[in-house]
């Protein structure tokens, strides 16, 4: 009767022991001496830390025991099987070895027993470690319930080894016989919370980070492309509606450097997009090129356009464009009532870069169709004056032998010339290609006379499709000036299309065949044609090249065709 | 008199020179030519006081065929231009007489008016044209072609004119060997013969003192003792 008592309080003692125990797990856990716990690691440095953390936590156990009949009860083992589990065999033995050391040094009858013991703590949890890795399932390696029945067998083991060790045996059964109740409770269930703190600190962990990256992927998703199309109040009051419903703050404002662009949420009423910026908070983001945190407290935040503004806080980050200049503001706000959370700040940052992005690949897109656009221009420019003079010169000797053959030709030219000056906008249908083309070729089949022939077979069909404009008539010209015009006897061209799988295909080939690839500056119609096609359908696309020598050339210009087949 | 020739390739262009030659009573056109090729042979046959020469033409250019004309056949050359910034830069430069197309008559009266009183400038050395030849224009069966410089082996003259033979094909040119001697890499070996050192593949040397080359694909060429020497030591032989 006396000794169950004496077992109880043993228990309750022990606990208590625990409690502080765990305490000091508890504070230790916010550290990030922490972190490499988390997780099972091969890593060296997190083994040594998994060393280290678990023999302090060994010798603490051994101070915080108490004395009985000359020994001591104790939760050392929680610190070495812990150490097994968690960092593997090896740490297993050196925590076991380090606690068993000290507690050798210690003294008592049962020390050597203890010291053994504690050894053999380490190797099993090590060994548990060992086993679960090998079958897969390091998972399980975390589970208080492991951690509860591996401490359980460690205890037995230990109790065993003092019988087998501690001399004088007698007071060895008897310590025994007083202290394995008491220990094998407390240190299992210790070692099981021990792992549940663990385990609890890497689900907050969790948790925030996969609240974080559902946010900021969501925000990702939504606002996709929508200030590529322009850095302006109406995208950007977009963009800012997107950010306040999904970080939920009180309000989201983005800035240029000068006035404010678009203002979502709390005090939408009286900051109204495109009004001067007026907080200092912001000009100081911007001249600095620095994140501003004001939160209301320590710097203060005060609306600066109304006093009744119910905004208590502010974070004010600056969006960088090309070598990292600042070209706006993000703000995000909140209430007087509200905490700014420290989840919204880093997110902050993160929209503030995606935003700097998509204003950045905005404008690279937009220089992009500026170049196509200036390339037209290159091509219509690209009337060669050649051309011209040649037409001319031709026009002059056909007017002395046949006045009414003249009259067609300049009519050919001046729809040659309108054409090529007209078109602004970036399509054509095939039929103006070939219209383009057939001015151009009548007058060349007037210089050339005998030596240039002409067959053009496009299907009906195909003349509503529609192209870039000026893709036809340079390949032509290039047919007639490096194909035929150097032919010594009469030459053809053939212009032909087709449409397959949804892929349209003209073909330009002339039997000239004296095609060679001009890398620098005469080819330059056609790798215009060529990049332009690829610019706007990518790289599979644009024109290609075959050439059988003195024999003929053929170019063929092949892109995706986006609209169903209108009769023309 | 003035004897011309029109060289251009664009039949409505000869038609609208000839158109306004005809209006001159002292000038006659003794021909017209469609390419550098017949041009040159109408040049060395017919000998014209002067050539209207269209730089626009195909494979060889107005002005590559002036690299072609012998020196002492080399008439007056006037060169007809729709437009062409390079030459009508170099022209500027080497007060060479050019026409613009279309031809402006009063400009074209000008150029005559000079040829007249023999003020017209002579075409000594326009930048270019005197430049080593890449290649060869010639005549073979129904057929005529540029043959590069690399694949000719050898060059001879016989009663039918200049014959360059290659590698796989040969055939007549205009080139004189004089002109080719000076204007590409080929050696005189012979009075009658010109080689491509690149060709040779030995020399079998004679009992009388002359020599004999045998080119890589089997072709014999004579060296005659007089040009034996100049070939050893072109040859570094010796």
């Amino acid at each position: 009767m006396f000794t169950g008592i004496n077992h109880l309080a043993l228990v309750g003692d022990l606990m208590q022991q625990m409690c502080v125990y765990l305490v000091v797990a508890y504070l230790l856990s916010k550290t990030p001496l922490f972190a490499p716990l988390m997780q099972v690691t091969v890593r060296l440095p997190d083994k040594l830390v998994c060393y280290f953390v678990f023999s302090g936590f060994c010798i603490m156990g051994t101070y915080l025991g108490f004395q009985i009949e000359g020994a001591i009860a104790n939760t050392r083992a929680i610190g070495a099987v812990l150490g097994g589990l968690l960092g593997g065999p090896l740490v297993g033995l050196a925590v076991g070895l380090t606690g068993g050391l000290h507690r050798y040094s210690l003294g008592g009858f049962s020390a050597s027993a203890c010291a053994v013991s504690t050894i053999t703590e380490g190797i099993i949890g090590g060994y548990v470690h060992f086993y679960l890795l090998r079958r897969h399932q390091a998972a399980r390696l975390l589970s208080p319930m492991i951690a509860f029945g591996t401490t359980l067998v460690a205890e037995l083991a230990q109790m065993s080894i003092i019988l087998l060790m501690a001399k004088p045996s007698d007071q060895a059964a008897r310590l025994v016989a007083q202290i394995t109740l008491p220990m094998v409770l407390t240190n299992s269930f210790g070692a099981a919370m021990f792992m549940r703190l663990i385990l609890d600190r890497r689900e907050t962990r969790e948790k925030y980070s996969i609240a974080f990256s559902a946010k900021a992927l969501r925000i990702a998703e939504r606002s996709v492309g929508v200030l590529m199309q322009g850095f302006n109040e109406q995208n950007c009051t977009r963009m800012a509606t997107i950010i306040q419903e999904e970080t939920g703050v009180g309000a989201v404002a983005i800035t240029d450097c000068e006035k404010l662009l678009g203002f979502v949420g709390v005090g939408a009423d009286h900051h109204l997009p495109g009004t001067p910026i007026a907080s200092p908070h912001t000009f100081y983001a911007i001249t600095h090129n620095e994140v501003v945190y004001a939160d209301g407290a320590a710097v203060p935040y005060c609306c600066s356009v109304s006093k009744d503004c119910k905004l208590g806080s502010c974070l004010v980050i600056p969006l960088r464009g090309e070598e990292n200049r600042v070209f706006g503001t993000i703000k995000l706000y909140e209430p007087t009532s509200k905490f700014f959370s420290s989840l919204n700040r880093t997110l902050g940052e993160g929209i503030a870069r995606l935003l700097s992005n998509q204003v950045l690949a905005g404008k690279i897109e937009e220089q992009k169709r500026l170049l196509a656009q200036s390339e037209i221009k290159l091509l219509q420019a690209q009337i060669n004056p050649h051309f011209l003079f040649n037409a001319l010169n031709t026009l002059a000797a056909v007017i002395r032998r046949d006045p009414e053959a003249a009259r067609h030709l300049v009519h050919y030219l001046s729809t040659f010339f309108r054409k090529s000056l007209k078109r602004v906008g970036n399509d054509a249908t095939l039929k103006d290609e070939i219209e383009h083309v057939d001015a151009y070729l009548c007058i060349e089949l007037a210089r050339f006379a005998d030596r240039l022939n002409v067959e053009i077979t496009i299907a009906d069909e195909l003349l509503g499709l529609r192209l870039p404009a000026f893709s036809l008539q340079p390949i032509v010209e290039n047919a007639i000036k490096y194909g035929i015009s150097q032919m010594l006897e009469p030459g053809k061209i053939t212009i032909s299309a087709q449409l397959e799988n949804k892929l349209l295909t003209v073909f330009v080939e002339d039997s000239a065949g004296l095609y060679q690839p001009r890398p620098d500056s005469d080819g330059l119609g056609m790798s215009l044609v060529d990049r332009r096609i690829k610019l706007r359908y990518g790289a599979a696309f644009g024109v290609d090249v075959t050439c059988q020598p003195e024999c003929f050339t053929r170019v063929s210009i092949c892109l995706p065709v986006e609209e169903e087949l209108v009769p023309c | 008199m003035l004897t011309t020739l029109i060289i251009d390739d664009e039949a409505p262009s000869r038609e609208e020179l000839k158109a306004l030659l005809a209006a001159e009573p002292d000038v006659e056109i003794l021909g017209e030519c469609a390419n550098a090729f017949e041009g040159l042979a109408a040049i060395h046959r017919l000998r014209p006081d002067v050539v209207f020469l269209d730089i626009q033409m195909p494979r060889v250019s107005g002005l590559e065929m002036v690299g072609m004309i012998e020196s002492s056949a080399l008439p007056h050359i006037v060169f007809v231009t729709a437009y062409d910034e390079h030459a009508l830069k170099a022209f500027e430069e080497h007060a060479t007489d050019y026409l613009l197309k279309p031809i402006d008559p009063q400009r074209l009266a000008k150029t005559l008016n000079w040829l007249r009183a023999g003020a017209h400038p002579a075409l000594k050395a326009y930048p270019g044209s005197t430049n080593a030849l890449r290649q060869i224009p010639c005549i073979g069966r129904n057929r005529i072609f540029l043959l590069g410089l690399d694949a000719v082996e050898f060059v001879h003259t016989d009663i039918a004119g200049v014959q360059v033979v290659g590698v796989k094909q040969q055939g007549t040119t205009e080139l004189t060997l004089k002109l080719l001697q000076e204007r590409t890499p080929l050696v005189r070996c012979h009075r009658q013969y010109l080689v491509n050192i690149d060709q040779i593949a030995e020399i079998a040397l004679l009992e009388n003192g002359a020599a004999e080359i045998l080119t890589h694909s089997g072709k014999c060429v004579p060296v005659s003792r007089r040009y034996l020497r100049e070939m050893k030591d072109r040859l570094l032989i010796a």
